[in-house]
């Protein structure tokens, strides 16, 4: 995909092939101190200012660190969370101001599969009754009768065996439990489906048999995922385009080669060089590039640019001004950093 | 507590030490053969089954598996840190310079314990007691195994925070563990490790709740701690990419076994066991965007119940008749290495 991305800048109209189209979306929690006269003292900005596009039939992976915003930001294009500014429209209607008939209907649009599924699945409710639920909700998309039906054959394009239908979750390993999430979400055939550390409770084998069942289902279902994720190896493999999340802003989107070979922002260079490669030759011929410190309060972020008391790279400028997520002339690719230039992080360097 | 009563305990747990038979000329640490079982309801579960590897001062050992394996097991027992019941040892020896650890009474165990050996924790939060400040704990165990005063150990407890390069040492030596972050907590988990200057660290898991960043800085930190005391360092982990950057030979364990064992080039290389093989191959790699991830089908065996031959046969590309019944010992394959298959050069010829 070697479109130019225009979706940073908050006011551009959305891509023509646009599903889902986010625009300068805020998410301020609250922070409160008293027991009977609450007063708010300050906000934690989980997400500050996020714009970007999913096109049909892409997988988008939002990569960062924990706390920074991108499992807030699969809540808010869930309608779990409201937002507190911004746009967000799915298949160009407006989502942020629904009522919750509207959101209701706005989901058989887009669905979620969760992290844990040890606790995103009732373990009361057998396995057919949990992908059958959503029929409840959305009683027309299946005439009653069917919906048996139409739950074993879930099962069956998630791997699972039909004659199952009737075992709970506490009867399926891990891997298998995550298809049970993924067979719920696929009930409504929805068009999107946004993905929340969907592998990180696995194990290695059986990650990558869950990683092929979300591309064998987006081939034959033709659906976009947004792929929130904390493991770059993952991410790159599955991802068509990549957006790096740092302390509630997006610091570097573009695709999949953009961003893991040539990365621009020194947040993303500084992350792509601290995940490990299962290759003991390049030990040592990888450069390397530790951070100082931890991530700064999302409560209180430094002013300007939010990376710049970790960077290297930083000077007055970046404390002064907040650098905005737009092209640079380093490369086609919109980074937010003063001082974009590319650097290879990943191969050997010598 | 009085100070001849301090004194008295000082003196015996070096005198314990002192009067075990060490012999310098035996390798740091040997384990043959170790078998843990655990007795519960459902049946005997074989956690581990006949393990062996040994360590040289300096080197380190990566036991990489996945979860259920038997490597964090394998740790508690060496530790000696097992509960039993319903742990059992079945068999086997833990050696340490020559004294077999197994052999030996609690008491003498105990001065073992973070003298010789020291362990760290996956979950440094739960690993941490909360109402006590970090500075206490860190000075605890220094006075309970050397009978320092209450002053000498928290100057101990500074010089430590210091040592892992804990900024502002000074202030956060009276702060409570859910004031740090987590990868500062993990640092005050190595520096506790470290109190006594051990001759062997293991760390479990010590990185897998860390964000790559944290992650980076951690690793980068134990393994400077580990070059300049001349320690061995077992790293337990079920990530390739870690074990690929640190160590320097590795056993692989599936279903409570040792699988294969080789140095780190060679089995990254060119592995000798199927599973090995496999998992290489079902890893996303963040260097390059791969084709379709090659899954391992299936799941571990339940380890109350594991087949009469080769446990990962069910699962095997490789497998033939004579692996379902036949359970194979460690064949030595060429480069001092060991590898459990009948069909090891099919395995390294593919």
């Amino acid at each position: 995909m070697s479109a130019p991305s225009t979706e940073q800048v908050p006011d551009t109209a959305p891509a023509d092939d646009a599903i889902l189209s986010v625009r300068d979306v805020k998410k301020h929690f609250p922070l409160q101190q008293g027991i009977v006269f609450k007063r708010t003292i300050g906000h934690v900005k989980a997400v500050d200012g996020v714009s970007f596009d999913l096109r049909r039939g892409e997988t988008l992976g939002i990569v960062g660190e924990s706390g920074c915003g991108k499992s807030t930001l699969g809540r808010l294009l869930m309608g779990l969370e409201r937002a507190t500014s911004g746009s967000i429209k799915i298949e160009g209607q407006e989502t942020t101001d629904l009522d919750p008939a509207g959101l209701r209907r706005m989901r058989r649009n887009i669905q979620v599969v969760l992290q844990d599924p040890y606790s995103s699945l009732d373990p009361r409710m057998t396995v057919g009754d949990i992908v059958e639920e959503p029929y409840e909700v959305h009683p027309d998309v299946v005439p009653k009768k069917q919906r048996r039906q139409a739950v074993k054959d879930l099962l069956d394009v998630v791997g699972l065996n039909p004659d199952h239908i009737n075992r709970y979750p506490h009867q399926f390993s891990g891997g298998q439990r995550q298809r049970i999430g993924i067979a719920r979400a696929l009930a409504l055939r929805p068009d999107i489906i946004v993905c929340d550390e969907p592998v990180s409770a696995l194990d290695v084998s059986v990650q990558a048999q869950v990683i092929n069942l979300f591309e064998k289902l987006q081939d034959e279902f033709g659906l976009s995922y947004v792929f929130i994720a904390h493991d770059l190896s993952v991410v790159r493999h599955i991802s068509d385009r990549v957006g790096v999340m740092y302390l509630g802003k997006m610091v570097e989107i573009g695709n999949e080669q953009e961003i893991y070979e040539t990365p621009t922002h020194p947040y993303t260079q500084a992350l792509l060089s601290a995940v490990p490669v299962p290759d003991p030759s390049l030990r040592g011929h990888r450069e390397q590039i530790v951070l100082e410190g931890d991530v700064p309060s999302p409560a209180n972020p430094p002013s300007g640019c939010r990376f710049r008391t970790r960077c290297w790279k930083a000077q007055d400028i970046c404390a002064a001004e907040e650098p905005l997520l737009q092209i640079r002339t380093a490369s086609d690719h919109p980074s937010a950093c003063h001082f974009a230039e590319t650097k290879d992080v990943i191969h050997a360097t010598d | 507590m009085t100070d001849t009563t301090i004194e008295s305990k000082k003196s015996t747990e070096s005198a314990v030490l002192a009067n075990l038979p060490w012999d310098p000329n035996a390798p740091l640490l040997e384990v043959t053969d170790l078998q843990v079982e655990f007795h519960t309801r459902d049946g005997v579960a074989k956690a581990v089954n006949g393990v062996s590897f040994d360590l040289k001062a300096g080197e380190t050992l990566g036991i990489l598996g996945e979860s259920g394996c038997g490597k964090s097991v394998t740790a508690q027992a060496i530790m000696g840190i097992l509960d039993m019941p319903p742990a059992k040892i079945a068999g086997g020896s833990i050696k340490l310079r020559g004294v077999d650890l197994l052999q030996l009474d609690e008491k003498t165990r105990r001065a073992v314990r973070a003298n010789k050996i020291a362990i760290i924790f996956q979950d440094a939060l739960s690993a941490l007691n909360p109402v006590f400040t970090v500075g206490w704990q860190l000075g605890e165990l220094y006075r309970k195994h050397t009978g320092a005063t209450r002053a000498q150990a928290k100057a101990k407890a500074l010089e430590l925070m210091k040592l892992v390069k804990i900024p502002a040492a000074e202030e956060r030596v009276n702060a409570f563990p859910h004031q740090f972050s987590g990868g500062m907590r993990q640092r005050v988990m190595i520096a506790m490790a470290l109190a006594l200057e051990p001759d062997i660290i293991i760390a479990d898991e010590p990185t897998t709740a860390l964000d790559v960043t944290v992650q980076a800085q951690v690793m980068q930190l134990l393994a400077e701690l580990q070059r300049e005391q001349d320690m061995g360092l077992i790293l337990i982990t079920h990530d390739m990419g870690v074990v690929a950057d640190v160590v320097d030979k590795i056993t692989v364990m599936y279903a409570g076994d040792a699988v294969e064992r080789a140095d780190v080039h060679q089995i990254y290389e060119r592995p000798a066991h199927p599973y090995t093989k496999a998992l290489l191959e079902s890893i996303p790699r963040v260097d390059m965007k791969g084709q379709q991830l090659a899954a391992i089908k299936g799941l571990p065996p339940p380890l109350t119940n594991l087949p009469d031959g080769c446990s990962f046969a069910p699962r095997c590309t490789f497998a033939k008749d004579r692996c379902l019944t036949d359970d194979p010992p460690l064949y030595d394959v060429p480069g001092n290495r060991q590898s459990a298959c009948h069909y090891w050069e099919e395995v390294f010829n593919s």
